[in-house]
């Protein structure tokens, strides 16, 4: 085992600088994001893939920082609080309507997402996977709303989000990605990273395939990765660059920057609860033939089959 | 944790109904608004979603009981919305966007309970700790 981190570590840093590539370190979100947002996004697209921006990163950062423990006691790692997403709604690029996506879509994306388009103006309504409590997966994981708590530790950070008790974990010990041999595709895949002078670094695959969020944007195939960083960037903001690989959705890599604001909670009284669907019968949702959503069995209801006008329910 | 009462917050008019709900809203009929006066059944504080059950009698005498969703118990708080707060027999005006398939149920809108108004969907207005 230790043996693979070596190998990784001394593969990666001894490897020839990539051709022709210039680092954008981090950018302030100021009053000239816009121009910053362009750079970070054409930094994204000098890489062919989220492995190989994950390599130069790596490289540039000579390894890595290694943390102790003491070392969480500064601000830039002390991420303790209850957060929440800061804005965008359901939009992955909270700089835009959740009905927009600066996506630069190959053919089959843009068609696929023409066709999440074209269904929703058909039937007036959808059915997301996520109805069941099954987890939303990444980097959907991105968008969702609700708590949030980040636990940073010398070897691995947790990203936690309250919905489905859905934990991300990045490993920075050092670690290689799972082998190929033995990775399988999974909601929130195999994330490996590194700190560089307070700035958490990552890389995500073996990842399964979903939909930014539903509505109009986009999806995302099994083949998607992603590199982020996370940064602190005042007492109660983590911020963090995404650039999405896809492939088969993306002509280009989707840089955002997504946030995350730490809530009030002088009180004590939000903190993360359990989440499960069978909590409640009336939470319980259908999948219709159409391809939009219904309530089953309310349990306030006497005969929902009789109350009911839906076919379906009936 | 500062307690969001009346006045609403105007972020929540930027929400889409149910916005962010863990399901479609398209079980629901956001075109119209139901108003109805009641007394609380019980309040199902759960995750993904919360239903506040509210009996409502009728003109020839019966009783409907209604369901109303909202989110789960952290957004409810957030909204300074506690499951004490509207124990069994509470007398309730609720608004809620009703089914379209004509079962008793609905998005919950806002209600007035002792005069004062909640609202669950200003569990969503990020309100920031101090920096």
């Amino acid at each position: 085992m230790h043996l693979r981190k070596l190998v990784f570590t001394t593969l990666v840093l001894a490897a020839p600088a990539a051709l022709a590539q210039d680092y954008t370190g981090w950018l302030d979100k100021d009053d000239d994001w816009a121009a910053s947002k362009a750079r970070l996004q054409a930094f994204g697209e000098e890489f062919d893939s989220a492995l190989s921006m994950y390599e130069f990163l790596f490289r540039q950062a000579r390894g890595g920082d290694s943390l102790t423990w003491e070392q969480l006691q500064q601000p830039a790692y002390d991420w303790r609080g209850i957060y929440t997403r800061t804005g965008g709604g359901l939009s992955f690029d909270p700089d835009i309507r959740a009905n927009e996506t600066t996506a630069k879509l190959t053919p089959a994306g843009a068609a696929a997402r023409q066709q999440k388009i074209d269904r929703i103006q058909e039937t007036g309504g959808e059915y997301d996977p996520i109805s069941d409590c099954r987890p939303p997966g990444f980097p959907r994981w991105a968008t969702e709303p609700f708590l949030h708590e980040f636990i940073v530790t010398p070897d691995q950070t947790w990203l936690i989000n309250e919905m489905v008790n859905d934990i991300r974990r990045v490993y920075t010990d050092g670690s290689a990605h799972t082998l190929p041999e033995d990775a399988y595709a999974s909601a929130n895949g195999d994330t490996i990273g590194f700190w560089q002078d307070g700035m958490l670094v990552t890389h995500t695959m073996y990842l399964l395939s979903g939909q930014y969020q539903r509505g109009t944007q986009p999806d995302y195939s099994d083949q998607v990765e992603v590199v982020e960083r996370w940064k602190k960037v005042d007492g109660i903001t983590l911020e963090a660059d995404y650039w999405v690989f896809d492939p088969v959705n993306l002509a280009e890599p989707w840089y955002s920057r997504q946030s995350w604001t730490e809530l009030d909670n002088d009180d004590n009284y939000l903190r993360l609860r359990y989440w499960d669907c069978r909590e409640n019968q009336n939470n319980d949702i259908l999948q219709k033939d159409d391809g939009t959503s219904q309530f089953m069995d309310f349990d306030f209801v006497d005969d929902d089959a009789a109350a009911s006008s839906d076919n379906e329910v009936r | 944790m500062k307690r969001l009462l009346l006045p609403a917050l105007i972020v929540t008019a930027l929400l889409s109904p149910l916005a962010w709900a863990h399901h479609s809203a398209a079980m629901f009929d956001f075109t119209t608004t139901v108003e109805l006066a009641g007394k609380v059944k019980e309040f199902q504080y759960t995750n993904p979603h919360s239903w506040l059950l509210v009996d409502v009698t009728n003109e020839d005498g019966s009783v409907t009981t209604w369901g109303f969703e909202a989110e789960g118990p952290s957004t409810l708080m957030r909204a300074g919305i506690r499951k004490n707060d509207l124990p069994p027999g509470t007398a309730i005006t609720i608004r809620g966007n009703p089914m379209k398939d004509g079962r008793s149920a609905a998005a919950w809108i806002d209600a007035v309970v002792d005069g004062e108004t909640i609202n669950p969907r200003n569990g969503f207005a990020v309100i920031p700790a101090d920096d």
